[in-house]
């Protein structure tokens, strides 16, 4: 009888694996919703552009939803499959190893240097769309590989009650501020190796102290300076803030809509913009090779409407690059703050070169 | 060579074997190597990587060192002695093996950072976890399982006639152990020690999140790929961790000479361990409650946080977590993960017994280099194997194959190391005479394989499948390059919720990961029990 048992459990088992097994391939293939079903209901409403898009979003959780509901709203025709990714270089790379079979038809999200070298590569497709004469020029790649459509300005976070406590409540008002003894080891910094906002730091650093040699000199001398206040090169950007929430660090330099959005989550934070700082230009781009072209330069063109902006605006605290869309309540216009002479193009084809100049100054 | 020329059936399975291991494990690797670009130079001439691996190396001694002898104790508690509450220190010893990527290193951070809710909150402190000593700490407790679960196998099959043996004779309990209980556990010893060193080498999210300026070759490598999208300066990061993995290998191949460690020589002994010491059973309970104390506070507080507003600044309770992360495509998530998991597990584990036999019993050419190849995945971090499959199975002519299975297929090869190690190391204890009984009856090596072997091969079963089950639905880096929307797992949400700092659903979801780990766990180990190898394993 015992045997008898072993045996049936053996058997049961068997069958348990074959099912495993038939569930795997069942399990993802049901799945996957069924673009005939989904494009057909969609070309009942006669909506002039149709197809399937897969979208790689480095846009954030609440953003993705809502963002490109209102776009399907728009465009009933066009399916959306949207893979999200809150990380703009992991989905650099996948574009990267994926261009023998291209599975993506739209990256959108991250700063514009993540989109700029893929074009330079031959991985994206040029569009100029309708709606980009609205743009300005700055904002945007001449020939259409990337349309930049929200902008980013980077700020400074702070922990109130530590930084009352330890710093006197004094907020850096320039970024020399944090090169104070008072800030050693209270410090952290969004990775300038993984994080876009990391790298623009850097660079605003470079054009604050004028560009050029002597600007990169003096940078790379301020950013050693610092690196001995630096607790932390932090992997992610909204690890940091995290970081700060908590009170485990008192300060990071870090984008001002997500200070804004962790302040108002009732973390006991502030944000504030030291003069000097520098900006980013979220872009959106089509991918060479889409089976979609219609579907994805609806979705560039769609992008860069008033509605988007206000939507966007509304969703994440940024800005956008259209200038009748108002910034959100709180947080710091554009033409408000004290930029640098930030240029773009510089910043993005010396990015690799500068990088690594700062790990080998700061010894890491 | 007895038998490859008379049993077609035993050259089919080593020919599927090494059919299989040369598509999925050499071939990926070899197309990430060959990707073209002068990046090989730049890295080499750099010069980063020279602090980075001695960084990396003396985290591997610390951590490998205190995570084995933890890992010892802990078996050797469960195995042998007769401490009270052994099913929860089972669970408990398994628990930082479910940890996703990120949100378990986030929970160490508010624990024990500069303003932890421990270090800080109750005794005043301002130490860091961040850097070595934090890395060092959290390792410890994140890879010991890995060498609980190889060393309690072995242990577990000792003979126990042997220990009653040199007690008879006269043989204090301490000198049995160290003339008999240890030397016969060393080629788990020697498994564990070698899994747990990889492992931790191979360790990215760890040292990346509480490394503080402490760069370790993972980190590098991310930083290359991520930064500067400089695959192939990230590959020669990946192949210098592969080649201390070989190191260590060979070191391992030394060290256990052409011993023997043959204990199960006749049928299994039903005589009972000798008597443990009451003294050493207590002690062996207070350390293995301390330990568990430990990773319930830090699994705790996943769940505390889970079911409150903003932890740890706002504790006031809620359970919209739970509702965001069962609305949508969240359930897809967790269901991949399961499915996902479970295949690969299943797969994985018989794969790797398979396997195990082929390169420890039959003799053919070339088995060192297959029984290397098995271990190889162990040292391939996490992002470069899906880097790996990603360029490699991403062709157009392959594009009628599922994501999900080349997913699942990627989880089998990447976790074989843990089972197969475990395979060779139970086959090491078997005597040949066994197997060779039944083939001079006249039955086929595959048979008495399948017979006297495999049954005796549960404990090892069982480990292969829990590592890799654990390690499936644990894993971010290596489907972070394979997933799409319909094949989308739960750490890639967790990672998407974490970077949305929105760390309540965050861990919400982890919880419901964790939890669905061990319900599943919990099943199967329902299903097997009756069976008596499984049974022994279990200790």
């Amino acid at each position: 009888m015992g045997i008898d048992r072993a045996y049936d459990r053996r058997t049961f088992l068997k069958f348990a694996g074959a099912t495993a097994a038939i569930a795997a391939c069942g399990g993802a293939s049901t799945a996957s919703p069924s673009p005939t079903t989904a494009a057909a209901t969609a070309t009942a409403t006669a909506a002039p552009v149709t197809g399937t898009i897969s979208v790689y979003s480095a846009l954030n959780e609440s953003t993705n939803n809502e963002f490109f509901g209102a776009f399907k709203k728009a465009y009933p025709g066009v399916t959306v499959n949207v893979l999200p990714l809150a990380a703009a270089g992991e989905l650099q790379t996948r574009i990267r190893t994926e261009k023998a079979s291209p599975k993506a038809d739209i990256f959108i999200g991250g700063s514009s240097e993540f989109h700029d070298p893929l074009g330079k590569e031959g991985l994206l497709e040029a569009y100029i769309a309708p709606n980009a004469k609205d743009i300005d020029a700055k904002f945007k790649e001449a020939t259409g590989l990337w349309t930049g459509w929200y902008t980013g300005i980077f700020g400074f976070i702070s922990n109130n009650d530590r930084l009352a406590k330890e710093i006197g409540g004094k907020k850096p008002t320039t970024w020399d501020d944090l090169l104070d003894s008072a800030w050693k080891g209270k410090l952290v910094l969004p990775s300038p190796v993984t994080t876009g906002g990391g790298y623009i730091f850097i660079a605003t650093q470079i054009f604050r102290f004028g560009g050029g040699a002597t600007g990169e000199t003096k940078a790379m001398a301020f950013m050693k300076s610092l690196h001995a206040n630096v607790a932390q090169y932090v992997p992610t950007s909204p690890g940091a803030l995290t970081l700060i929430d908590q009170g485990q660090f008192v300060g990071c330099p870090n984008w001002a809509h997500d200070i804004l959005t962790e302040k108002s989550k009732g973390n006991p934070i502030d944000l504030t913009i030291p003069t000097d700082t520098g900006f980013e230009v979220g872009a959106v781009s089509i991918v060479k090779g889409t089976k979609s072209l219609a579907a994805a330069q609806a979705l560039v063109n769609w992008s860069i409407t008033k509605e988007a902006g206000d939507l966007n605006v509304k969703l994440s605290n940024r800005g956008s690059t259209r200038t009748d869309v108002a910034p959100a309540a709180g947080s710091p216009k554009l033409s408000d703050v004290k930029l640098v002479n930030y240029d773009r193009q510089w910043a993005t084809d010396n990015k690799d070169r500068i990088i690594k100049l700062w790990q080998s100054t700061v010894g890491l | 060579m007895r038998s490859l020329q008379r049993e077609p059936g035993l050259l089919l399975a080593l020919l599927a074997v090494i059919v299989l291991v040369g598509i999925f494990i050499v071939y990926p690797q070899v197309r990430v190597i060959a990707t073209p670009g002068t990046g090989y130079i730049d890295f080499l001439t750099g010069g980063s990587w020279v602090k980075a691996t001695l960084n990396s190396l003396q985290v591997m001694a610390l951590s490998t060192t205190s995570a084995v002898i933890l890992g010892f104790v802990f078996a050797y508690a469960m195995v042998y002695t007769p401490m009270p509450w052994k099913p929860f220190f089972r669970l408990v010893g398994i628990l930082p093996l479910l940890s996703p990527p990120f949100v378990v290193a986030a929970a160490y951070v508010i624990l024990f950072g500069p303003r932890g809710l421990i270090t800080y909150g109750i005794f005043g402190q301002t130490i860091s976890v961040f850097g070595l000593s934090g890395i060092w700490g959290v390792q410890t407790i994140a890879f010991f399982p890995f060498a609980y679960q190889l060393i309690a196998d072995v242990l577990s099959r000792s003979d126990a006639r042997l220990e009653q043996a040199a007690r008879n004779l006269g043989a204090g309990p301490w000198h049995v152990f160290r003339t008999v209980t240890l030397p016969l556990s060393r080629p788990g010893l020697g498994a564990a020690i070698l899994t747990t060193a990889i492992y931790v080498l191979e360790d990215f999210g760890n040292p990346a999140l509480i490394g503080g300026t402490f760069t370790v070759l993972p980190v590098l490598a991310y930083g290359q790929l991520s930064g500067f999208g400089d695959v192939q300066g990230a590959t020669a990061i990946s192949t210098l961790l592969l080649a201390l993995a070989l190191a260590l290998y060979f070191a391992k191949i030394r060290l256990d000479g052409g011993r023997s460690f043959v204990t199960v020589s006749g049928r299994a002994s039903s005589m009972p361990r000798p008597p443990v010491p009451a003294a050493l059973t207590w002690s062996c309970f207070v350390a293995c409650l301390l330990l568990s104390g430990l990773i319930l506070l830090v699994y705790g507080s996943l769940l505390v946080s889970a079911l409150t507003l903003n932890f740890p600044t706002n504790f006031t309770f809620t359970t919209k977590h739970f509702e965001y992360i069962t609305s949508g495509t969240n359930g897809t998530a967790l269901q991949n993960t399961l499915v996902f998991g479970l295949a690969a597990a299943a797969f994985s584990a018989a794969f790797a017994i398979l396997a195990g036999w082929l390169v420890q019993r039959v003799a053919f050419r070339g088995a060192r280099v297959l029984d290397l190849l098995l271990i190889m995945p162990a040292a391939i971090p996490g992002l470069f194997f899906g880097i790996g499959y990603a360029t490699a199975f991403n062709e157009p002519w392959l594009d009628w194959l599922d994501r999900g299975v080349l997913i699942i297929i990627a989880m089998i090869f990447w976790n074989i190391p843990v089972g197969y190690q475990a395979a060779v190391a139970g086959l090491r204890q078997i005597d040949k005479s066994m197997d060779e009984a039944a083939t001079s009856l006249g039955a086929s090596s595959l048979r008495g394989f399948r017979d006297i072997l495999l049954p005796m091969l549960g404990g090892s079963l069982r480990v292969g499948f829990v590592t890799t089950f654990v390690r499936a639905v644990t894993t971010l880096s290596v489907v972070i390059f394979l997933f799409t929307p319909a094949s989308t797992v739960a750490t890639i949400r967790i990672y998407q919720l974490v970077n949305d700092l929105n760390f309540g659903a965050a861990t919400a979801f982890t919880v419901a990961d964790i939890g669905m780990a061990i319900a599943a766990l919990s099943v199967i180990a329902v299903l097997a029990r009756g069976r008596v190898a499984l049974g022994a394993a279990r200790a």
